[in-house]
């Protein structure tokens, strides 16, 4: 494992070194992370291309805390997920890292305005459903506050999830495939919104998609392979 | 969409042209084939149902066949005659000698009191604070030297019978239930007073082989030799003695016929000899009522459990129809007709239920041989462990039918499941509501399943409440729970996170809410009632009455000394109020001219009819009672025997105005014309018969008096100690119940009762908790989701355990206000209508069931949701 204390002073979002995990058991195990390396400056935009299963979702997983890595270090806005014990890292994760998914995963029984508003009411902020309410009018939903998933459309839905990720006003946004479930359209104004309120908050983005032209609009552009971090190629390594 | 299948194709049969037999067995097995993964709930639910009922009625039967069997050993005899206030005359008895072996056993009460002889130690090692009880009402037993004819007497220490009773050194012999030792503060050698005797005590009865045989004891038994008896002073003219002879046919002419025939004899002999003859096969009637009573109760508790578990039922063949969605899609796009979705699916529940019906019997029917092998030692009751075909079957059929009822609904809505599921995520404007066909079929199932309920209960009036109970109970709970997600999803929107997701977790696709409510509100609902019942019994027996009540009750009175009795209790109690009148032992033998065997008066009655009760003669109207049809005697009344009867034992019995009544009184006939009706208050514990003879029947013939005494405070511990003390110097034949500890016998005795009855309903609780574990892991997916996503969020572990654990609060509170209230009403009515007496809500029993309803609610729940909380958001989120 390397000594990423310099790199964090000089002021690094995210920081990954040596991380190796294996998931399943028995002969259905299957070593998915093997010896990555990730660093990513603070308010930069990181996309992660790469096939499928070459284990991108789960590098995002490991850098959000979901997943506990077999071995390496994980530090995130300068905390070390790997000290935390699990409630310590739903609240640190709440807080400061938000996350968009391909299946948007909002809660049915929550309106928008409710679904937005919860990691702020978790981390006890008082005037959450006020703040809630800017986010939602912020991704053109205002309107829309008081419905609930299943009467949303996709887009939509989706819309709600980008307001719940940006709310806390996170160090971090990691989205993976967020456009994967949308048709192209309604997948480009997700994208716009998406790009938009981290440049106005200054925020660290990390992208995973399968979309080069998406990719491309990050300021760096990683491929990953068989649970490794290629070297960028020159002409992905400086967009933007 | 069209699916046409080509009418030669192997897929078109069978399901194409319906329903086929074939089809549906080889489905249902297929199906199964892999596994019961699934119904884990159903087969429980119904197994635990069938288990109750067939545990009880096979208990039940191993019982009565145990006391059937038992029946020389609890008589004591092949045949029993029992006389009251009298011993059987020269030519009885020579008819009871020809016929074989007879032994004597008299009882009655008296009071024991410890001796100042100088031999025995008992004063001085009496403990100081002994001395209240300067004399206790103990059960005595005046034995011959045959006893027992049947079984075994066994003492501590063991000691012949002639040993134990026989008289030395100026005492007789006796031994003594252990208790009274305690209550006097003796030991074995110390020496006691029952009357005019002295007994040593030399050992303690450990083992009475016709115990079961006898009353209501109001106190120890004390066991004694018929010749002390004799010297006691006793046996005077009227006392309260029952003489039973036990006798024992020989051996070549004691079949069941011989017995049958000796009865008829005597009855054909001696029709007015007023003696109660039991024969070997029905030993203790009364006991045996009690069982089956007892019994049928509990087979309406197992029916409960049933109906709850038919809530687990439905829940797991609804979540198994789900499961299979796209299974019964497939089937239909290959030609399946709806019908014969439902045949094949019917078929395999049924399989199921049949499995699941075929462990409760099993284990019921393993039931009397588990209790006999493990309580051996400590059951005191004659246990015969047998198997019942007859029960097992029953509750069989009461499976598969509960099954049946409770699976038909969502079986029949799988006959509509569209095909167009396969094409589209979301399925909308499918039917909520199975086919009239399906619901017509539940409805015939639940009435034939009520018929049978009712049918096969002795008391088809109480059977038939407690249905009719139970099935208003389950729709108003099944409205209500419908009210509890009506109001939980129109509530105020909460800014709590952990209490919004509590509330929207009460009325979401898929709560707990209908499940937990339906099976733990009827559950806890019959809980209530008995803890309600309970509670009023008790207050009733042990708070209220002895307010009223008299404070002692006198018997044995000698009739030619009531005047001395009088003036001593005058004067150890000058403020009390003293009630004292003759009384005699007699029995209906007829009435209207119709013999008593052929009267049958409704259940509340029979008591009247049922063996000898206490009668008296009067010249005035008894306190307590008012004259409410025709007119009372004048003072000076002398001509035809006249009777009063109590009002409503009369009505009951129809009898009127002017209708003769025939009663055996010492072995003579006597029949009187009805005078009056009359209304008694037997709430005051006072001095009250049903039948009160006019003056100058039963003047001169033996007797003695009974009496009560009414402190005009109530009296005090001190006050009653020193009337049993005089009393016991001046008249030591007199027997003194404290009416105090005769309540608190009656009182310990229903408390023992209503606590089995709590423990078994309490298998209700059960079978909840099964439909309540079972409706957790149909929800288990959306919990699963919910956590997950709020972890990623924020959510730590015991926030959404505070949100879990407010959602399991709020319905199981929910919950317990509904049974409490139907509960109440229903105890309610029992004790109004029922037990006539009023009825007072108890808290302490509502406060119990609410504690219970939150933490099966809290405990199953959290315990459920455990998973949920623990599970990995990657690993969850991976699968999403």
């Amino acid at each position: 494992m390397n000594d990423v204390s310099g790199r964090l002073l000089a002021g690094e979002a995210v920081s990954i070194d040596g991380v190796n995990l294996s998931l399943g058991r028995g002969a259905a195990r299957l070593h998915i992370l093997k010896d990555t390396d990730l660093h990513i400056g603070r308010g930069e935009a990181v996309a992660l291309l790469g096939p499928s299963g070459s284990g991108k979702s789960t590098l995002l997983m490991v850098m959000t805390g979901l997943e506990r890595p077999d071995s390496g270090a994980v530090f995130v806005a300068g905390q070390n997920l790997l000290a935390l014990d699990e409630d310590r890292l739903a609240r640190f994760r709440g807080r400061n890292i938000g996350i968009v998914f391909q299946a948007f995963h909002l809660i049915p029984t929550m309106t928008a305005l409710e679904n937005v508003a919860v990691p702020l009411e978790l981390a006890g902020i008082a005037d959450a459903k006020a703040l809630a309410g800017r986010e939602l009018a912020a991704v053109g939903l205002a309107q829309r506050a008081w419905h609930y998933p299943a009467e949303l459309s996709g887009g939509e839905q989706q819309r709600v999830a980008l307001a719940r990720a940006l709310a806390p006003d996170p160090a971090i946004i990691v989205a993976d495939e967020p456009t994967g479930n949308l048709d192209e359209a309604t997948g480009s104004e997700i994208i716009e919104l998406l790009f938009r309120g981290r440049a106005e908050r200054g925020t660290t983005l990390v992208l995973v998609t399968h979309d080069a032209a998406l990719a491309a609009r990050c300021d760096r552009v990683l491929q990953m392979r068989s649970g490794h971090i290629e070297a960028p190629a020159p002409a992905e390594s400086s967009i933007g | 969409m069209t699916v046409t299948v080509n009418s030669r194709s192997p897929l078109a049969t069978p399901l194409a042209t319906g329903w086929s037999a074939g089809f549906a067995g080889r489905f249902a097995w297929r199906d199964l084939r892999g596994g019961l993964r699934g119904f884990g709930v159903f087969i429980a639910c119904i197994a635990l149902g069938v288990l109750a009922i067939a545990g009880v009625g096979s208990v039940a039967g191993s019982l009565t066949e145990g006391i059937g069997k038992a029946g020389r050993v609890i008589l004591g005899g092949d045949l029993a005659f029992s006389l009251i206030q009298r011993e059987a005359d020269d030519t009885e008895r020579a008819f009871l000698d020809a016929h074989g072996a007879v032994a004597v056993a008299a009882t009655l009460r008296a009071m024991a009191r410890p001796s100042a002889h100088p031999l025995s130690p008992a004063l001085t090692n009496r403990p100081a604070d002994a001395s209240s009880l300067a004399a206790t009402l103990v059960e005595v037993k005046a034995v011959d030297d045959r006893y027992p004819l049947f079984g075994a007497l066994t003492t501590d220490p063991p000691l012949p019978l002639a040993a134990l009773l026989a008289p030395s050194d100026g005492a007789f012999g006796a031994a003594a239930d252990p208790l009274l030792l305690t209550r006097l503060g003796l030991k074995i050698g110390d020496r006691i007073k029952v009357g005019d005797a002295e007994f040593e005590l030399r050992a303690t009865v450990t083992g009475e082989p016709d115990k079961l045989a006898g009353a209501i004891s109001l106190g120890p038994r004390l066991l004694i030799s018929e010749a002390a008896l004799r010297a006691s002073g006793l046996l005077q003219p009227g006392s309260l003695v029952r003489w039973q002879y036990r006798l024992r046919l020989p051996e070549p002419q004691s079949s069941d016929g011989a017995v049958a025939a000796v009865e008829k004899q005597a009855q054909a002999e001696f029709p007015e000899a007023g003696w109660e003859i039991r024969s070997r096969s029905k030993a203790s009637p009364q006991l045996e009522r009690n069982v089956e009573r007892f019994s049928q109760y509990l087979t309406l508790v197992g029916l409960a459990t049933l109906l709850i578990g038919g809530v687990g039922v439905a829940n797991a063949v609804a979540s198994h129809l789900a499961r299979n969605r796209d299974t019964i899609a497939t089937l239909k796009a290959l030609g399946a007709s709806g019908g014969g979705i439902f045949a094949a699916y019917c078929t395999e529940i049924i399989a199921v239920a049949l499995f699941a019906t075929l462990i409760g019997a099993a284990l019921g029917a393993a039931l009397p041989f588990v209790i006999t092998y493990v309580f051996a030692a400590i059951l005191p009751l004659p246990v015969e462990p047998a198997i019942q075909p007859g029960v097992l079957a029953l509750s069989v059929v009461y499976g598969l039918l509960t099954a049946l009822a409770f699976s038909l609904w969502p079986l029949g809505r799988a006959h509509d499941i569209s095909v167009s599921m396969l094409f589209r995520d979301q399925v909308a404007g499918e039917r909520s509501w199975p086919r009239a066909r399906y619901i017509a079929a539940s409805g015939a199932i639940i009435a034939i399943l009520a018929a049978l309920a009712v049918f096969t209960t002795y008391d088809h009036r109480i059977a038939t409440f407690f249905l009719v109970a139970a099935a208003a109970v389950f729709v108003l709970l099944r409205l209500i729970a419908a009210l509890v997600m009506w109001v939980a999803r129109w509530a105020p929107r909460q800014n709590s996170t952990v209490l919004r997701l509590a509330i929207a977790n009460i009325h979401r696709a898929g709560a707990l809410t209908p499940s937990v409510m339906l099976s733990l509100g009827l559950g806890l609902a019959i809980l209530v009632t008995i803890a309600e019942i309970e509670g009023n019994l008790h207050r009733e027996f042990a708070a209220a009455l002895p307010d009223k009540a008299p404070s002692f009750f006198f018997l044995d009175i000698p009739a030619a000394q009531a005047d001395r009795f009088d003036t001593l209790i005058h004067e150890q109690a000058p403020g009390a109020r003293l009630e004292r009148v003759p009384m005699l032992r007699g029995r209906i033998v007829a009435a209207k001219g119709v013999s008593a065997d052929d009267l049958k008066p409704p259940d509340r009655s029979r008591w009247v009819l049922r063996g000898d009760r206490g009668i008296t003669f009067a010249r005035a109207v008894p306190p307590g009672s008012r004259v409410v049809d025709g007119a009372w005697w004048s003072v000076s009344y002398a001509g035809e025997p006249l009777v009063s009867v109590e009002s409503r034992s009369a009505h009951d019995l129809d009898l009127k105005i002017g209708d003769a009544i025939t009663v055996n009184v010492l072995g003579r006939n006597v029949t009187a014309r009805i005078a009056n009706l009359r209304a008694v208050d037997w709430e005051n514990l006072g001095i009250n018969f049903v039948l009160v003879f006019s003056p100058g029947i039963f003047d001169s013939a033996p007797h003695s008096d009974i009496a009560t005494l009414t402190f005009a405070d109530g009296g005090t511990a001190a006050e009653e100690a020193q009337m049993i003390r005089a009393l016991g110097g001046a008249f030591p034949n007199v027997t003194a119940v404290r009416v105090k500890d005769a309540l608190d016998a009656i009182d310990a005795l229903v408390g023992k009762l209503v606590m089995a009855l709590r423990g078994a309903s309490a298998i209700t609780l059960l079978a909840a908790a099964l439909v309540l574990g079972g409706a957790l892991a149909a929800s288990q997916r959306f919990r699963i989701y919910d956590a997950v996503v709020l972890k990623t969020f924020g959510a730590t572990r015991a926030q959404l355990t505070a949100a879990y654990a407010i959602e399991y609060l709020l319905i199981g509170l929910a919950t317990a206000v509904f049974a409490i209230a139907a509960g109440s009403l229903a105890a309610g009515l029992v004790v109004s209508g029922v037990m006539e007496f009023p009825f007072e809500w108890v808290p302490g029993a509502a406060i119990e069931t609410a504690a219970a309803a939150l933490a099966v609610t809290l405990v199953i729940g959290l315990a459920g949701t455990f998973g949920a909380l623990g599970r990995k958001p990657a690993e969850v989120l991976r699968n999403l």
